[in-house]
């Protein structure tokens, strides 16, 4: 090697952590706690400046004004009122539960590191972890760091899914999930005609998030409607689960959930629609108004039915995609179940891949909801902590089937809605030649079907040929996107067209970080004095 | 016969890479009827993980320089008569000197080559930083080589093949080569896959470095290598930089067969304005995985060059086999062993360069019957008798080219 080249520094002796939780969502403050209560120390890293996720950003953001700089520790305010979800809803069980987790937290139960980036996980990474550890490389303050554990849990959430349509890349159109995260953390709202539009019950609080002035919402703020592509009698088979389970507390609150936020959309006299289909977003260098038809049953637009609805925001989302790309990376074998969102890793009873030692639990092992996030992210801890020596198997064994019931009746409501609410077959049909399915290297659908008959099938044959894949995203957003255009033109199921591969880094890393590598900073010992020296 | 229902194939070419594809493109144009077939994609193996330098300077023999020329005025005529673009720039390379020591030697080693007739001008200080704004201040100098080139290997690779298939040839992705089948007199009879035989008068085994896995079903050793190079790509960098960069000791990185990683800076600027930063140089199985230290091994060497750079970020990262053979010299022609077998592999790192004299000399060797300029530089039997293992060798003939005792 050259003289000047800088390489990993060697990692210090035994591991940086006995545990390291990637995501500070739901899952891994649940993972992290149990974790930390089992006697482990433990590192829990997010991207996030602060913790909460997507799930527990109100709370989360209303304690950023007592950030504690020097300790990095959050505390937070209290769930109650509106001042929580701030729609003026009570909070549901699993946000009690979110919230009482960032107060462990503020008060020190892990090392909590904010602002960090995971770019390569391996247990045949470089520098080679010692024996039976995994290496994890992060990016943050500027520096990048060579880390260490005796168990990873991977709890990275997930990410929104679309289905593209002409002018889907106009300002003002923008994900449901951003629009939800801008007015949690910062009480911004997208416009003041704002349309939501997309598939499954996530649009319903986001809906009513921004139909709801809070004080924090901008005045004159108008939701014009809800569009669904699903057909009512989705959501009529949604109802009718949740009433058969109705004696189960957590099918209660789901159902209460739901009630609560279509009569909160209702008083805002926000008008609902199913059946529905955003088939051109309009408008000159930014958007004016939204072209939407009714669908038939597959999801195609009916010649005749479109109407334009002036607008100046469209938030758009069709249900959720796992975050699995570490999981990828690291070797662990997956499989897709579009019941869970698409690709997942395997895992066994305990959440564990075939990776020795690396969890999932959450949106990344399927996304079921905060429910199932917050009852994994424990087992998975409980297991980690049992690999490390720290619980009995019996005990281990006593925790998985004390909560499998619930855990069971959150995933296979998950799974409910991520069937009916998946995007529909006949979705590709707005998809002109014309319209954009590679934001990041502007690729247009009609280079990506020519490319598809000429035989181009799978997901690494396109990218090799068209760009596709190639920006800055790597094929997060695009990828399913292209994996149904394949299947719709193939006739194929969209698992045949396979998935991007994953190298270091997952995501882009400063060149100024990767040539300056800091010297691997153990987890804190945040445990009492009797369980440090257990 | 084929049991595939294609027509009549004289020659099937194993392998959908630049390699494979140059191959079916100058078979195709000696008329004769080719079949390829590729086992996952055309371009999927190391055609798409790689840089696209065409170069001259960094050739280490007169032999190797001699292809490299033939290969490289090819290519110039190919950029104008492929139909497809396959973005081919001739704008130079700069090769960047840290020390007055290493600037001194890579004048010595531009003066061997001006004696070639491979022009070059050093730059130093002022002319150097109007000529590539984004170097370091502290470099010692650089030489210019105006001759060098670039292109976008997997638009090349698509466009040799689309020649080839408007001139008849059939293109089967997809379809993977399991063995070969020899007839009367050990000659080769068929390429045997998973949807059948495929009979014809003559294979190519043009599968990189997995050309091996081909010719060992009829006890033919190749001695090639998978050697892993590992490049990473920027985020956009418009304009940072204008001419690709080469480290005065990438030459000889890439000479070296020692199996630690080597870092030499090589940059290119690719059509979507990242840069494609490279490379290592490991021997590492057929592992295609990127290290980290790869990753900072490179960043750090590119941020030396470029510190503009530092406020750019590393958006991806690719590695590549390389084929290896013990002498740098690619293996390309008749297997003397089995008659009717052909191989085309070993490039290393200049398979994207030398794809074109590869497929006119295997053409030449098909079509015309005997050994075409330069075949004898590149004979696969200089290696005969230096394996023990295996029914058979690559044959007996007389080496052209002294043995380098490296294998």
């Amino acid at each position: 090697m050259n003289a000047g080249v800088a390489g990993p520094l060697p990692a210090p002796q035994g591991p940086s952590t006995d545990v390291l939780v990637v995501g500070a969502g739901p899952a891994g403050l649940a993972a992290a706690v149990a974790a930390a209560d089992a006697g482990l120390r433990v590192m829990l890293l997010d991207e996030s400046p602060v913790a909460g996720g997507q799930y527990l950003a109100a709370y989360s953001a209303a304690a950023g004004e007592h950030l504690d700089s020097s300790h990095q520790h959050l505390s937070t305010s209290q769930p109650s009122g509106g001042s929580g979800n701030g729609a003026g809803l009570s909070p549901t069980r699993a946000e009690r539960f979110g919230h009482a987790l960032l107060g462990r937290l503020s008060a020190g139960a892990v090392d909590w590191r904010p602002g960090t980036l995971v770019w390569s996980l391996g247990a045949e990474a470089d520098p080679a972890p010692a024996c039976g550890l995994l290496s994890v490389a992060i990016y943050a303050h500027g520096a990048t760091e060579h880390l260490s554990a005796g168990a990873v849990i991977l709890a990275a959430g997930a990410r929104e899914g679309f289905v593209p349509f002409p002018g889907w890349t106009l300002p003002g159109v923008m994900s449901a999930g951003a629009a939800q995260l801008l007015a949690k953390r910062h009480g911004l709202k997208p416009g003041r005609r704002v349309l939501i539009a997309g598939s499954g019950p996530l649009l319903l609080p986001v809906a009513v998030r921004l139909a709801t002035p809070d004080g924090a919402g901008a005045p004159g703020t108008r939701v014009v409607g809800v569009l669904e592509a699903a057909h009512l009698p989705a959501w009529l088979r949604c109802g009718a689960s949740l009433l058969a389970g109705v004696a189960a507390a957590a099918d209660r609150d789901r159902l209460g959930e739901a009630v609560r936020y279509l009569a909160a959309l209702a008083r805002a006299r926000v008008p609902y629609r199913f059946g529905r289909a955003v088939t051109a977003a309009l408008g000159d260098g930014r958007l004016e108004a939204v072209t939407v038809a009714r669908t038939d049953a597959l999801g195609r637009p009916i010649p005749g039915t479109a109407e334009t609805i002036p607008a100046d925001a469209l938030c758009i989302g069709f249900g959720l995609v796992p975050n699995v790309e570490l999981a990828q990376l690291a070797g662990a074998a997956s499989l897709f179940d579009p019941a869970r969102g698409g690709w997942v890793p395997e895992t066994d009873a305990f959440l564990e891949t075939s990776v020795p030692g690396l969890f999932v639990a959450g949106e990344t092992a399927g996304v079921a909801g905060a429910e199932a996030a917050l009852s994994q992210g424990r087992l998975a801890a409980l297991a980690a902590a049992c690999r490390l020596g720290r619980v009995s198997q019996a005990d281990l064994q006593r925790e998985r089937d004390g909560s499998a019931r619930e855990r069971a009746a959150a995933l296979r409501f998950g799974a409910l809605i991520n069937t009916l609410f998946a995007p529909p077959s006949g979705c590709q049909a707005v998809i002109t030649d014309d319209t954009l399915v590679c934001r990041c290297e502007e690729v247009a659908a009609g280079e990506v079907r020519a490319a598809i008959a000429a035989g181009a099938v799978t997901l690494d044959a396109l990218k090799t040929r068209t760009r596709v894949g190639q920006g800055p995203c790597q094929g997060r957003t695009c990828g399913p996107i292209l994996a149904r255009l394949i299947a719709a033109e193939m006739g194929t199921a969209p698992e045949a067209a396979g998935r991007f591969g994953v190298r270091p880094p997952v995501k882009p890393v400063p060149f100024a970080a990767l040539a300056s590598t800091v010297p691997a900073s153990p987890a804190r010992d945040l445990r009492p004095a009797r369980e440090a020296g257990r | 016969m084929s049991h595939l229902g294609a027509p009549q194939t004289d020659v099937v070419v194993v392998g959908g890479g630049i390699v494979g594809a140059a191959c079916a493109y100058f078979l195709t144009a000696s008329g004769l009827r080719v079949r390829l077939i590729e086992r996952d994609f055309p371009a999927s193996g190391t055609s798409r993980a790689c840089d696209g330098l065409l170069l001259h300077h960094d050739k280490g023999s007169a032999a190797e320089l001699a292809l490299a020329r033939a290969s490289n005025a090819l290519w110039e005529e190919l950029s104008r008569s492929l139909d497809a673009g396959i973005e081919y720039r001739r704008q130079g390379a700069l090769v960047l000197a840290e020390s007055a020591e290493a600037l001194a030697a890579a004048q010595v080693r531009a003066l061997e080559l001006d004696r070639e007739g491979v022009r070059s001008e050093t730059l130093a200080g002022g002319a150097l930083r109007e000529f590539e704004p984004a170097l370091a201040p502290d470099l010692a100098g650089a030489i210019y080589y105006p001759g060098e080139a670039q292109l976008d290997a997997r638009l090349a690779t698509r466009a040799l093949l689309e020649a080839a298939q408007r001139r008849g040839a059939t293109v089967d992705a997809g379809l993977a080569a399991t063995g070969l089948r020899l007839g009367a007199g050990g000659r080769v009879a068929a390429v045997v896959t998973a949807a059948g035989e495929i009979a014809a008068e003559a294979v190519v085994c043009a599968a990189g470095v997995w050309s091996a896995e081909l010719t060992r079903s009829v006890g033919v050793d190749l001695p090639v290598r998978p050697r892993k190079g590992e490049i990473l790509v920027t985020s956009r960098v418009p304009g940072l930089l204008r001419h690709p960069l080469l480290e005065s000791s990438y030459t000889a990185s890439v000479q070296s067969a020692a199996a630690a990683t080597g870092v030499a800076l090589v940059a290119e600027m690719t059509a979507g304005d990242t840069l494609l930063l490279g490379s290592t140089r490991q021997f590492a199985g057929f592992d295609r995985s990127v290290s980290t230290a790869a990753l900072h091994a490179i960043a750090a060497r590119a941020v030396r060059f470029l510190p503009a750079l530092a406020r750019a970020s590393v958006m991806r990262s690719y590695a590549g086999l390389r084929p290896w053979s013990p002498d740098h010299m690619p293996l390309v022609g008749p297997v003397a062993a089995v008659p009717g077998l052909f191989v085309a592999t070993g490039h290393e790192g200049a398979g994207i360069c030398l794809a074109p004299v590869t497929g006119q000399i295997i053409a030449g060797w098909i079509a015309g019957g005997r050994a075409p300029a330069l075949a004898e530089l590149v004979r696969p039997e200089r290696f005969a008798g230096e394996r023990t293992s295996g029914e058979a060798t690559l044959g007996e003939g007389t080496s052209p080219l002294p043995r380098k005792g490296r294998f």
